[in-house]
């Protein structure tokens, strides 16, 4: 009974403090936020940055709070039987360790950064800020403003890629997360888990200077007794040095550290159980992204295969479903479920699947062309910050070579735990993992379209939400996309310039593509589609149909988990054709690609420039 | 018109009880290869730059692994095309036929090059098609070289 009263009082409290957060999304720039390292140009950084950042940790400790409201309300479950099983609420119990782990911003030496800083639900689990998504690309870690290289990839379905494989008789690589798919899964058996290993000892994301650090602030944390009753009592049975706060407030990379990796000094069988912490926290956190939180199978593309009344598609729907799989190809890597094989002078005619839950990834990896982009804020950090660590010492000579800078063990990417695929390498530069189309265009109720100019409701325009696509965030709407697969390389349309020097009366991305960053491997299926401009718009409107939180009863309102948490503001006006284009940099000479990159044994098949 | 679409959907249907493709495999699905797998449209030329070219060409389905590569095995003696260029493409189950294309990169501009073309799996297995030797002149340079191009960036929305 007093469990329930406190349980009620919590929600109470919310409710004021999600107003208060309502209120306080609207203030004006905070001028006094600490600018630590900005190594950036001007433009570089969105002016709003700051108070963006907040909006966001406002949000992120929002969920929080409510969800250790949930935790303390929730029937703990009972471990019994043989092997011994969390009895009853078991599920309910690890996906919420691991979502309170995601939201839990002490995770980071600033305690500023939770893992959902980067990948809010009202974005599909991607970029929560527009105006990082339109300028920067990457997003700032916990030393400010410390970036990354790419995009923030969405959490949705995440956990369904396999662990990464060669399969010799396809002679293909499938599986792994990460754009660069650098996160196998070979340990854990869980590409996922072990993805959600990367960004907590990231140095340009959350930046422990070690992973024992996670081990530490869980023993610290609220729920921790969540965490013991699912993974033992005993688990934070070490003794940790007395230095071990002062280390884990220190990003990774400090000249500290030097190269070490394990700055906590522990006693190997301490080192064992933090290792092993760290594990639970990445399956934990990869249960939650599985669960029907994060991936419920729920677009309207769902209901109609289920043939739920209300999901019939309007004639735009199932022109746009019919086009996926034909005139456009995009079936032969977004796989889309059962179909026919038809024969010749045959068109497909028919929709998605009648009994599957398709990914619409096929779990490989592809170079798109796309032309380098030089907002990228990875580009410019290449002097030392105020802790001596320097991100990308190659500055403009860095090129992503995805997957075959991974297979290399390269820069900028991890080690590879399979010496064997190394000589794949130059079959893989330029390629990024297939990204699932489920929830690419999943934007916040308040302006609930990727899509300038914005989403008419109720007869007002309430704007758009900007997001970024691809892996290096080139692209700025789903039109965009979808003409880019269209058009790349069609003659009047591609230009040998790099991004920002389209010819006088030409208008980039409209009827000028740069020239790809890296040309080696490129995807051929696409790139001259000869789809018209309503053809275009028609798969857009199929791809929005990918979005989670479909209810046939209540078109126009989400049933997307947490999807009413964005405090921000929606954008306005515009065409999705240009979106993102006042944006647009000139591209600095480049230099040649850095021997770092593009001079690692076994070579690119052609040279890279 | 209404007795078209039911045929029509008939066979479609009839096809999917014969041959469907696995859903959310864990891999892109591999293809039935065609009978007899041959070149049934072109090879063509679909774009001609100064230094650059893609050649296009269609097949029936060659089966095998989801990715294959279109190869071009080039030069400007009709006698030696011992260049090389070849670029990856997905084959589509659902689909009849398969479209290859080719980027060919580095070429000299206002030159004649002899050309054939043939397809392999991404594991090297070599489809088993061939065409005929042809040819294509580059553009002569100059033409559509922007590549020093001065344009301000492009700011209309």
């Amino acid at each position: 009974m007093q469990r329930t009263t406190l349980a009620i009082l919590s929600v109470v409290c919310l409710m004021v403090l999600g107003v208060v957060m309502t209120t306080k999304g609207q203030e004006p720039e905070d001028d006094q936020a600490p600018k630590i390292y900005n190594p950036y140009p001007p433009g570089i950084l969105p002016p709003d940055i700051n108070s963006e950042l907040q909006r966001v940790l406002r949000e992120v400790d929002f969920i929080e709070a409510k969800t250790i409201a949930q935790w303390k309300a929730s029937k703990p479950p009972t471990l019994t039987g043989q092997p011994p099983t969390l009895q009853g609420t078991g599920y309910q119990a690890v996906e919420t360790l691991g979502k309170l782990m995601n939201y839990d911003k002490n995770m980071s030496p600033e305690r500023n950064s939770a893992c959902a800083s980067c990948h809010m639900p009202y974005a599909g689990f991607s970029g929560p800020i527009p105006s990082v998504n339109l300028t920067m690309i990457a997003y700032p870690g916990t030393l400010r403003f410390r970036a990354g290289k790419r995009t923030a990839q969405r959490y949705t379905y995440s956990p369904r890629y396999p662990v990464l494989q060669l399969y010799p008789d396809q002679g293909l690589l499938f599986g792994g997360n990460f754009w660069d798919g650098r996160s196998t899964g070979y340990l854990l058996q869980s590409a996922d888990a072990e993805q959600a290993q990367h960004p907590p000892v990231d140095t340009q994301e959350m930046g422990f200077p070690d992973t024992a650090c996670i081990a530490f602030r869980l023993s610290q944390a609220v729920y921790r007794p969540l965490f013991e009753e699912v993974w033992g009592k005993g688990s934070f049975d070490i003794k940790f040095p007395p230095n071990t706060a002062e280390i884990c407030a220190t990003p990774g990379g400090a000249a500290v550290f030097g190269t070490s990796a394990t700055p906590v000094k522990l006693s190997p069988v301490d080192r064992t159980r933090a290792n092993s912490i760290y594990n639970h926290w990445a399956q934990s956190v990869s249960f939650f992204e599985d669960g029907p939180q994060v991936s419920p199978f729920t677009s309207k593309v769902d209901a109609n295969i289920q043939g739920l009344p209300g999901s019939a598609y309007s004639p735009n729907e199932l022109a746009g479903a019919i086009l996926f799989a034909g005139k456009a190809n995009c079936n032969s890597c977004h796989l889309d479920g059962q179909r026919t094989t038809l024969t010749p002078g045959q068109t497909q005619t028919g929709t998605f699947a009648t009994n599957a839950r398709p990914l619409f990834t096929c779990f490989g990896f592809s170079n798109l062309g796309l032309p380098l982009n030089p907002r990228d804020a990875f580009f410019y950090q290449t002097k030392p910050d105020p802790f001596g660590f320097t991100p990308n010492p190659l500055g403009f000579s860095y090129r992503d070579l995805g997957l075959g800078t991974f297979l290399r063990s390269g820069f900028g990417s991890a080690p590879n735990p399979n010496d064997t695929w190394k000589q794949l390498a130059p079959r893989m530069d330029g390629r990024q993992q297939v990204s699932t189309v489920r929830n690419v265009a999943m934007a916040p109720p308040q302006c609930p379209t990727t899509e300038a100019p914005g989403a008419v409701v109720n007869g007002t325009n309430v704007g758009y939400f900007q997001k970024e696509f691809f892996h290096n965030g080139y692209i700025k709407s789903l039109k965009q996309l979808v003409h880019f697969y269209n058009t790349r390389d069609v003659k009047k349309f591609a230009f040998p310039v790099t991004s920002g020097h389209c010819p006088k009366g030409t208008t980039e991305k409209v009827d000028c593509w740069p020239m790809p960053e890296v040309k080696n491997n490129i995807d051929m299926t696409i790139g001259n589609l000869g789809l018209t401009d309503q053809e275009e718009d028609q798969i857009v409107i199929i791809m929005q149909d990918l979005t989670d939180g479909f209810d046939p009863a209540h078109p126009g309102v989400s049933t997307y988990p947490d999807i009413g948490t964005f405090t921000g503001k929606c954008m306005q006006g515009g065409s999705a054709k240009t979106q993102g284009n006042d944006f647009l940099i000139m591209t600095p000479p480049l230099p040649p690609c850095a021997s770092a990159v593009c001079g690692v044994s076994p070579f690119p098949t052609m040279p890279i420039p | 018109m209404n007795r078209t679409f039911v045929k029509l959907a008939i066979t479609v249907m009839a096809g999917g009880l014969l041959y469907s493709i696995p859903a959310a495999t864990q891999v892109s699905p591999t293809t039935k290869r065609a009978a007899h797998v041959r070149i049934t449209k072109g090879p063509e030329m679909e774009r001609i730059d100064p230094d650059f070219a893609i050649i296009r060409w269609t097949s029936n389905n060659p089966g095998g692994s989801p990715e294959h590569y279109g190869v071009v095995h080039y030069g400007t003696n009709p006698k030696d095309l011992s260049q090389t260029a070849k670029s990856p493409i997905r084959l589509n189950p659902g689909h009849p036929d398969t479209v290859f294309r080719v980027r060919m990169e580095d070429l000299k501009p206002g030159t004649t090059y002899y050309y054939k073309v043939n397809s392999m799996e991404a594991n090297g297995k070599d489809d088993g098609v061939k065409s005929m030797v042809k040819r294509f002149t580059t553009e002569p340079s100059g033409k559509d070289d922007v590549a020093n191009s001065t344009a301000k960036p492009v700011t209309n929305r």
